[in-house]
């Protein structure tokens, strides 16, 4: 009985040393500590939220609504002030985020979790799987073939993930409530569509054992149709799949929806 | 005290009787994939996925396994039956769940590690993500990943299948396909006549007839049919009549390019013989039909591949009686009935 005494005095007394110790470098010294990072993905057209179902407008005097939107991001990594860059691990680094499992604020979470603690001063991220990846064949895919498939993110008659899908109804000054499916991808080896997009952070996001900062990340719909370049229903890119000429246009607008609106340090 | 410790010694032997009622484990044994000499090199990167001898039993199972399909009556062998190379004998399109009848005729399965694009069209680019397409086909397997993950999950035997075959062991999509490619990389046919042939081996000689029909393939047929997995793995229009009920509009399905309209993958000759009816619907029962439509029956649809047009301006490879005779006999020594009778890959 006495040992045992004896035993947790010991023990309480290396749990105090050890948390003296961790106290005293944590001013500095950031080595060995990891966090979470919150993204959180909210989709927006132009100044309004996104909703389904609601009616919005574009260029050409043309509308659509969707009911259905979609898209895959990957091969995310942060870099801190110093320049180090921190790659979130390889085979987790892939992500589907869907309109429809966000919250009542339409916001989307994805969690990285066990981020090197640093200040990180902006973010990198695909839009797709890159080439790569899918040279993997199955290796290190886990469940998310499945999890895509499942979310109809892959094509059903080739073996290929849609990077994005946007599915609902579009009008012209000629057409009413015509059915509106852009579902870009790469087409194996023979057509890449992976983009990648790098972000600055209006302010440091500090990443430590003990806080989980939220990075609010607004994408602008809107772009998809009237980014970069202009895609018309009325052209045909009511209908986008494999097409070689229109699929790389999407990609391209859809590179440039993403902004950093704001961070959430806590 | 006495009673702590008597827990404590529970505790411990509960926890470490768990761990060897776990039978199966993961020891990995390595199989040699097959190189044939007279091969062009592997495209298949072994590293991501190197065969294991569990692996391979486990691929095996998964391809005679009915339980991939919505009604667990379809296996992948439903439609690659490995006395006709794996193919639908007598097929010209194949059924699979719900009376769904496909779109073209099943390939064979042979030498995949090889090949650089899959399916007639090349939907797939990489051998682990083909199966994909046939499992979640209305019209062929019609399943779900994650509903195939589950009736898998739920059966002891899969189980520890999957125990031996991969470390961690989870049954999930990365393994299924992962095993599957591993059963489709052994399956290579690399001994027929005509291999033993250009290898020396086994004194074997061919016949006159038959090496006629070497020389007029050479000549005539071997630009599309190349190296010794006989298809240069081109996609090319070869001037079929457009079967206006199935309109197949071929490779052009996958990138909508107007220069793929009608566009196949040039298939292998290997185990020909065996793997009638042939082109991607079926259309022809023999191989005299098939040398005949070359010579005579090829017409142009718009976007026929050049290698096919003749001096006079028509589509076609003229041949002489003679010459189809002795084509024949020479496809006839593609026949690998090592192959076709390799135990390794029969169901029982």
């Amino acid at each position: 009985m006495k040992l045992l005494k004896y035993t947790f005095a010991l023990l309480a007394c290396a749990i105090l040393t050890n948390c003296s110790t961790d106290n005293d470098d944590n001013e500095e010294n950031l080595s060995g500590q990891s966090g979470d990072l919150i993204l959180k993905f909210d989709n927006s057209v132009g100044d309004q939220d996104f909703i389904f179902g609601t009616t919005y407008s574009k260029s050409n005097s043309e509308t659509f609504q969707l009911s259905n939107l979609k898209y895959i991001i990957s091969n995310v990594r942060v870099t801190d002030n110093e320049g180090n860059t921190f790659y979130y691990p390889e085979e987790e680094n892939v992500f589907i985020v869907s309109e429809s499992n966000g919250n009542n604020a339409g916001e989307i979470y994805v969690t990285l979790n066990d981020v090197d603690a640093a200040n990180y001063t902006q973010i990198t991220f695909g839009i797709g799987i890159d080439q790569d990846r899918f040279a993997l064949g199955a290796d290190g895919q886990g469940d998310f073939l499945e999890l895509a498939s499942e979310e109809g993110m892959m094509w059903s008659w080739a073996s290929g993930y849609k990077f994005v899908r946007f599915d609902g109804t579009f009008s012209t000054p000629s057409v009413t409530d015509e059915p509106l499916n852009v579902h870009m991808g790469s087409v194996g080896t023979s057509l890449d569509n992976y983009k990648e997009v790098t972000l600055n952070f209006p302010n440091t996001v500090l990443v430590r054992e003990d806080s989980s900062p939220e990075v609010h990340i607004v994408a602008d719909i809107s772009k998809v149709f009237d980014g970069v370049m202009t895609a018309n229903f009325a052209d045909g890119y009511d209908q986008v799949h494999t097409d070689a000429t229109e699929t790389p246009i999407i990609a391209t607008n859809i590179q440039s929806m993403f902004e950093v609106h704001h961070i959430h340090n806590d | 005290m006495k009673k702590v410790t008597l827990l404590i010694v529970a505790i411990v032997t509960v926890f470490s009787c768990s761990e060897p009622s776990e039978i199966a484990t993961y020891e990995p044994v390595i199989l040699d994939v097959q190189v044939p000499s007279n091969f062009p090199d592997i495209v298949y990167n072994l590293d991501n996925n190197q065969v294991t001898e569990a692996g391979f039993e486990l691929g095996k199972d998964l391809f005679y396994e009915g339980k991939l399909s919505s009604n667990n009556a379809i296996a992948c062998a439903f439609c690659h039956e490995q006395a006709f190379a794996f193919t639908h004998h007598g097929h010209n399109l194949s059924h699979g769940v719900n009376g769904g009848v496909g779109f073209r005729n099943a390939q064979p399965i042979q030498n995949l590690a090889y090949q650089t694009s899959f399916m007639w069209d090349g939907a797939a680019s990489h051998l682990d993500l083909q199966p994909i397409i046939p499992l979640t086909s209305e019209v062929e397997m019609g399943e779900t990943l994650s509903n195939v993950i589950s009736k898998l999950e739920a059966d002891s035997y899969y189980q520890e299948q999957f125990a031996r075959a991969f470390e961690g062991g989870e049954v999930n999509t990365e393994n299924m396909l992962k095993a599957l490619s591993q059963f489709m990389i052994m399956m290579v046919s690399s001994n027929s006549k005509y291999d033993k042939y250009v290898r020396n081996e086994d004194n074997i000689t061919f016949t006159q007839l038959e090496s006629d029909g070497l020389n007029t393939f050479q000549n005539k047929c071997a630009t599309c049919h190349a190296t010794d997995l006989f298809t240069d793995q081109s996609f090319r229009n070869n001037g079929l009549s457009i079967n206006p009920q199935l309109n197949d509009l071929g490779r052009y399905d996958i990138l909508e390019n107007t220069e793929d309209l009608y566009k196949f993958k040039v298939p292998s000759l290997r185990n020909v013989e065996v793997t009638y009816p042939y082109m991607h619907d079926g259309r022809f029962a023999t191989l005299e039909v098939v040398l005949d439509f070359y010579d005579s029956a090829v017409v142009d649809n718009g976007n026929v591949d050049d290698e096919l047009l003749r001096a006079d301006g028509s589509y076609g490879i003229t041949l002489s009686d003679y010459e189809k005779e002795s084509l024949i006999a020479f496809l006839q020594t593609l026949t690998d009935y090592e192959f076709l009778e390799d135990e390794r890959f029969a169901e029982f």
